[in-house]
């Protein structure tokens, strides 16, 4: 039992007339894992997610979640699983006890059982405000945090969190990570997509997905040194770069890869030889020094440049 | 009940009443605006502006004139001098509606030569209007003309025996209250159930609600359910203003009305929903829902008689849910309800509504496609 994994992809496809939205994708995640789903807007993770959650059956290939499979009935995947989906999913104009209790009614939850539960999650998420507050009346971390007690009042074995946390504040989505862990501490598999790296960072693993095919999937340790064995430089510019001169740079034989990083540039090297020749004359222009790839140099490397 | 019907119930009922503006929209405005339509939609026509060219000698004329400003439903045209104007001109200047015109010599001494000739000149732009006048006025002759000379009008060559049976008085404002109500009840139940389904849809919400593991008839169950509830608690308001303000007669039994309107909003509120099987947005479905409204009220007989209507063209009456209904109002609250014209048009709006149910039914998933 503890052996099967929580969630497990073989060839998932999922075809919308001619489009292919994903593509033959397989994967599996272990049981109390933060697994982090990454890929720029229409890669296809939301699809991928919409799958695993029992929404929409594939048009090729087999999910197996939590234990179960489509081939169990339509709503059995629903059963074990726990959605929040992209768009703020609560309704604004109910407060929040009347909210949870229409999901409560919703997956049939005995009243004791849900008082009970709904009392923990409040405590999870340490809202102290009233169950009677209105939906609409909270901030954008608050709205996803409720959104997560939500998600989680059936006791879930898994959660899917699409983009939990865009458009909440900086201090919001640390406390919204802290909660995920505690989650996950609990033993539950945590299923996350994101477009913040330092969120990405906090996940077990990461996969990566372009164009509906997945592309990558390590640890982001494991990534950074996977999709970047080379040696990475970090350049900070002496003086003021001409646009002319940062495209001469930006397609230079001594660069294999050569992105802005804020104000400086993070550069990986085509090679020893053509770096050794060439690492004077750069330093002409440039402070370099050797770093460590950030998770946001394996995106752009996997998901995007190869666009 | 099942849990999650009665979840659904209690929350839609909480969104659609906590709003003020909602509570107002859904339980006063059908009340303001049975009165307001009662009150003014009206075949009648009153008001006509008549004019009679008589010299002073015209007495049976001048007598035609009097007796039809005193009927109520002409007013004298203004016209300064004794028709200065020519009767055409009087018309085609906006002047009059409805000019008398009496041969050489005056109406009076034309009867009493046995030609009883008078020339009417009726502005037919209003084509409702003119029958009216044409009708009115041929009565109002004919009256006088028996009054004043004890001469018989000439006779039409079939004398029609005329019973106006139901509503004596021809009072319009009984025939048009049950279409109001017609209305009213259409746009309550309709136009909520497609707006309150497609905002899920909009929201993002449905989302959420079916990756619950809920099936197909309770979400369906779930989002009408509350609009048939809603539905039938503005049949006492708007019956009241009818039976009340409008003294429009209840001769039918109220249980059989009560039967009759949950009939035609069950059928309703599943056009509603089917409607917004094909809406992505609350833009579409208020143009899906007016898309609907207008040919149904149209085709319904509320302001064109069916009857009149050419036979290619009728079935689309018969698929219209609110001819039924309103077929229904006028048996029950006029008629008293003959049992065999009940049962058919709650027959005929079961059928319409099964059927959308069914369509509607197929066309909603649990799943996304």
């Amino acid at each position: 039992m503890s052996a099967e994994p929580a969630v497990e992809a073989r060839g998932l496809s999922v075809r919308y007339g001619d489009f292919t939205a994903v593509d033959r994708v397989s994967f599996s995640v272990a049981r109390g894992e933060i697994f982090g789903f990454l890929g720029a807007n229409g890669a296809g993770k939301t699809t991928t997610i919409r799958v695993l959650c029992g929404l929409l059956p594939p048009t090729e290939g087999a999910v197996r979640v939590a234990g179960r499979s489509y081939a169990d009935g339509e709503r059995a995947i629903k059963e074990k699983v726990g959605y929040m989906s992209q768009k703020f999913t609560l309704y604004n104009d109910l407060t929040i006890g009347e909210n949870l209790d229409f999901i409560a009614s919703l997956r049939k939850l005995e009243p004791s059982y849900y008082a009970r539960r709904r009392d923990e999650l409040m405590e999870l998420i340490s809202f102290k405000k009233g169950l009677g507050e209105k939906v609409g009346a909270l901030s954008g971390g608050t709205k996803q945090q409720v959104s997560l007690a939500a998600a989680l009042l059936h006791d879930p074995e898994v959660v899917f969190l699409d983009e939990p946390t865009a458009g909440v504040t900086p201090a919001g989505r640390d406390r919204f990570w802290k909660l995920i862990r505690r989650v996950a501490g609990s033993g539950k598999t945590v299923f996350v997509t994101t477009h913040y790296m330092d969120e990405a960072e906090q996940c077990g693993r990461i996969a990566l997905m372009r164009s509906g095919k997945l592309v990558a999937m390590d640890s982001p340790a494991g990534l950074k040194k996977s999709v970047f064995p080379e040696p990475v430089f970090e350049f900070d510019p002496l003086g003021t770069l001409s646009f002319a001169a940062l495209a001469a740079f930006e397609s230079h034989q001594a660069f294999s890869f050569f992105e802005p990083y804020g104000p400086r540039f993070h550069a990986a090297a085509a090679g020893p030889e053509a770096w050794a020749r060439w690492r004077p004359e750069l330093e002409k222009t440039f402070r370099i020094r050797e770093i460590a790839p950030s998770l946001e140099d394996v995106f752009i490397r996997v998901v995007e440049s190869a666009a | 009940m099942n849990r999650t019907l009665l979840g659904f119930i209690k929350k839609e009922l909480t969104q659609a009443l906590r709003d003020p503006r909602m509570k107002f929209i859904i339980f006063v405005t059908p009340i303001v605006q049975m009165t307001i339509f009662g009150v003014a939609l009206s075949t009648e026509v009153k008001n006509i502006r008549l004019a009679a060219a008589f010299s002073a000698g015209d007495t049976v004329l001048r007598d035609v004139y009097e007796n039809a400003i005193n009927s109520g439903w002409f007013v004298p045209a203004r016209a300064e001098g004794e028709l200065a104007e020519h009767p055409f001109e009087m018309i085609r200047a906006d002047k009059a509606d409805a000019v008398l015109v009496p041969p050489p010599g005056g109406f009076t001494r034309a009867l009493g030569r046995g030609d009883a000739s008078l020339q009417l000149l009726v502005d037919a732009t209003n084509a409702t209007q003119a029958q009216a006048v044409d009708g009115y006025l041929k009565a109002i002759v004919a009256r006088t003309v028996r009054a004043d000379t004890g001469l018989a009008p000439p006779p039409p060559p079939i004398r029609f025996d005329v019973r106006v049976l139901f509503n004596p008085s021809l009072d319009t404002s009984i025939f048009l209250v049950p279409g109001v109500m017609t209305m009213l009840m259409v746009l309550t139940t309709m136009v909520l159930t497609n707006i309150a389904i497609v905002r899920e849809k909009e929201m993002g919400t449905l989302e959420m609600l079916i990756s619950a593991p809920v099936s197909k008839s309770e979400v369906i169950f779930g989002k009408t359910i509350p609009y048939v509830i809603i539905g039938m608690t503005n049949l006492p308001l708007i019956l009241s203003v009818a039976v009340f303000l409008f003294r429009v007669p209840m001769r039918g039994s109220l249980a059989v009305m009560v039967l009759a309107t949950f009939v035609f909003v069950c059928t309703t509120v599943s056009m509603g929903t089917l409607i917004s099987t094909f809406c992505e947005n609350q833009q579409q479905a208020s143009m899906g829902g007016f898309l609907f409204m207008f040919p149904a009220i149209m085709f319904s007989g509320l302001i064109f008689p069916i009857q009149n209507m050419p036979a290619s063209v009728r079935w689309l009456s018969f698929i219209d849910p609110l001819s039924h209904y309103l077929s229904l109002l006028r048996s029950i609250m006029l008629r008293g309800g003959d049992p065999r014209t009940l049962a058919w048009h709650m027959g005929v709006l079961l059928v319409l509504g099964l059927a959308c149910g069914a369509v509607s039914f197929r066309r909603f998933h649990t799943t996304l496609s």
